[in-house]
């Protein structure tokens, strides 16, 4: 079966007006998605739990067909191109079962082996392809410990490096740097880096996290539902990514003001901000969006990145 | 000896046993060969669930008048195997339903199970002495297994059953390999995994019925868990797991049969006390720090 062509000059993956319904649910996970991703760009999909991120993901990668608008990938339909291996999925860690006692090398070639016929062995290039994976990726010096011995910043390389393999056009990573810590998420962005320079695949990150869209996205768009804005990591501004996350910060503290004013004077790197919720009882309080803004702040820039996730760091 | 007796003895004694030994080694294998998968998967009690349905489709094919007198009849096998995989996909099917735990959905189909299969063997079984005819199966035998019951026609069925499911496995074992370790980076490779969890329930359903004439719907999860468990401790390598799993299946059911025929203990009981030793000796030993 021979790959289907490319067409020329199209985008990686075109969104058009993608609306997604899930059966009995009471409304649209997502609303009139229109986005274009160039090829060889790096593009960030931000967006707090329950966005839709997941949705956009499966929508994208042909597990689920939208209820509404059209989706292409290099000019085919999603299920065309997943089965032509254009895309490299890297789903979350968490769903690997690693107990089982395969070593990285053998988990990094399973794409390749998985279409084979079963009396024959994996040829002379997909081994090759499976070796420069493994070194792209640093996985190279651990390639022979089992999966279950990795560390998470180990197992997630080796995740994408089995998305590698495969050799294909787009790489889709699902919420990468959960349970990294910072000097692990450096060297994320430093090896994507990498692998971007190398093989010049297109990059789709889809995460909760602004710390990973800081690691070098050429491009953010924020979901919630609809996309909210569509801007570079710089463009994030607090007031952008308080319209992202508010409903989550309002869902935790009530109804909330966003005192992006505050947030954005702040030059005190480590200046701790005081817990200025007064979300009780309905009234006005104040939640500075963000953690991205330029105010360099990097002591807390995290806990506004995570402000999906910790209610009580929803300052940025 | 009483094993070269009942083995070598007469011509009689032979055809009474070797049935048991050839039908508990051949699936001694397939079990085993399930069996870390299984494991890893924690699919320990579904295959508790599923085996347990075969006391339900022992209880309907009396029920439809099947299974009196000597057994060995195939038809018995293919209701029962039916109900086990129905049990199965009933149990894989709600389970993917939002609400539905899969403890949950286990426990209610073990209990039905259980229940309607107790009800409905006790009443077939006088339905038939009242007929004169012979239940070929007491609950008793169901649940614990008997090797006088098995006979050349079920070493046929459990031979054939293995080998197909052997070949399967085989020529399946990347995919399902792949769904097993990573469902959904898996599906993302094109692998359609429903396909492989339903095949792998399917073929566990049928590894549980051609056991269960041996070791009983109780005890026939033990040959599909202790294998695999004890081998995991052993290896850290996939395909060296899966040759300790093999050699402790039918190594354990090798020596449970000569214990139980020297013994007079019942066979399966004796072939799962075999084989928790053999996991006992493994993790008092050391072997490695794993989870199962």
């Amino acid at each position: 079966m021979s790959a289907p062509a490319v067409e020329p000059g199209g985008a990686a993956i075109e969104f058009d007006r993608v609306s997604h319904t899930y059966e009995g649910s009471a409304g649209p996970t997502l609303r009139e998605i229109t986005l274009r991703v160039e090829p060889g760009e790096r593009l960030g999909i931000l967006g707090p739990n329950g966005a839709g991120k997941t949705t956009l993901v499966r929508i994208a990668l042909g597990l689920l067909t939208a209820s509404g608008g059209s989706v292409r990938v290099f000019g085919r339909t999603p299920t065309e191109a997943r089965q032509a291996r254009w895309i490299g999925y890297v789903p979350q860690r968490s769903t690997a079962e690693v107990a089982f006692p395969f070593s990285v090398r053998q988990v990094v070639g399973m794409p390749a082996a998985v279409g084979l016929r079963p009396w024959r062995r994996s040829g002379p290039g997909a081994r090759r392809a499976v070796e420069h994976a493994l070194m792209l990726t640093g996985c190279d010096g651990f390639a022979d410990m089992p999966i279950g011995r990795a560390s998470g910043g180990q197992l997630q390389r080796a995740l994408i490096a089995r998305a590698l393999a495969a050799e294909p056009r787009l790489l889709v990573l699902d919420e990468p740097t959960i349970g990294i810590d910072a000097a692990g998420q450096q060297q994320f962005a430093a090896m994507l880096a990498h692998v971007q320079d190398e093989l010049g695949v297109t990059v789709v990150i889809v995460t909760h996290d602004l710390r990973t869209i800081a690691a070098g996205c050429d491009r953010v768009a924020c979901l919630q539902r609809t996309l909210h804005a569509h801007v570079s990591p710089e463009g994030l501004t607090p007031a952008v990514l308080a319209e992202v996350f508010r409903h989550e910060v309002e869902g935790i503290f009530g109804e909330v003001h966003i005192d992006a004013h505050r947030a954005a004077e702040c030059t005190d790197p480590g200046h701790e901000h005081p817990a200025d919720q007064h979300g009780h009882g309905g009234h006005a309080g104040h939640a500075h969006g963000g953690g991205g803004h330029d105010c360099g702040c990097e002591g807390h820039g995290g806990g506004g990145a995570d402000a999906g996730k910790g209610g009580g760091r929803a300052h940025g | 000896m009483r094993t070269v007796d009942y083995l070598f003895g007469s011509p009689e004694t032979a055809a009474l046993f070797w049935p048991a030994v050839v039908v508990g080694l051949l699936v001694a294998l397939l079990c085993a060969v399930l069996s870390p998968v299984v494991v890893l998967r924690r699919m320990s009690f579904i295959g508790q669930g599923v085996s347990h349905a075969a006391f339900a489709g022992v209880g309907l094919a009396m029920a439809i008048g099947l299974g009196a007198g000597e057994s060995g009849d195939w038809r018995v096998l293919a209701v029962v195997a039916m109900t086990c995989a129905g049990a199965a996909l009933g149990i894989a099917s709600l389970s993917d339903r939002k609400g539905v735990n899969a403890d949950t959905a286990i426990g209610i189909v073990l209990v039905a199970a259980m229940a309607a299969g107790f009800i409905l063997i006790q009443h077939a079984s006088a339905a038939m002495r009242a007929r004169g005819q012979t239940p070929g199966f007491g609950v008793e035998s169901v649940l614990f297994g008997s090797v006088l019951a098995v006979r050349w026609g079920d070493a046929a069925v459990a031979g054939a059953v293995v080998a197909a499911e052997l070949a399967v496995l085989w020529a399946r074992r990347r995919a399902m390999l792949f769904w097993a370790f990573d469902e959904v980076g898996a599906a993302s490779c094109g692998v359609r995994v429903g396909v492989a969890r339903t095949l792998l329930l399917v073929m566990l359903a049928m590894a549980i019925v051609v056991t269960m004439r041996l070791a009983g719907v109780v005890l026939a999860t033990a040959l599909l868990v202790l294998p695999g468990a004890t081998a995991l401790r052993c290896s850290a390598r996939w395909w060296p797991v899966v040759v300790v799993s093999a050699l402790v299946g039918v190594l354990g059911v090798a020596v449970g049969l000569v214990v139980s025929f020297e013994l007079d203990w019942p066979p399966g009981p004796a072939i799962v006390l075999v084989q928790v030793g053999a996991y006992t000796v493994v993790r008092v030993v050391g072997g490695l720090p794993r989870r199962a």
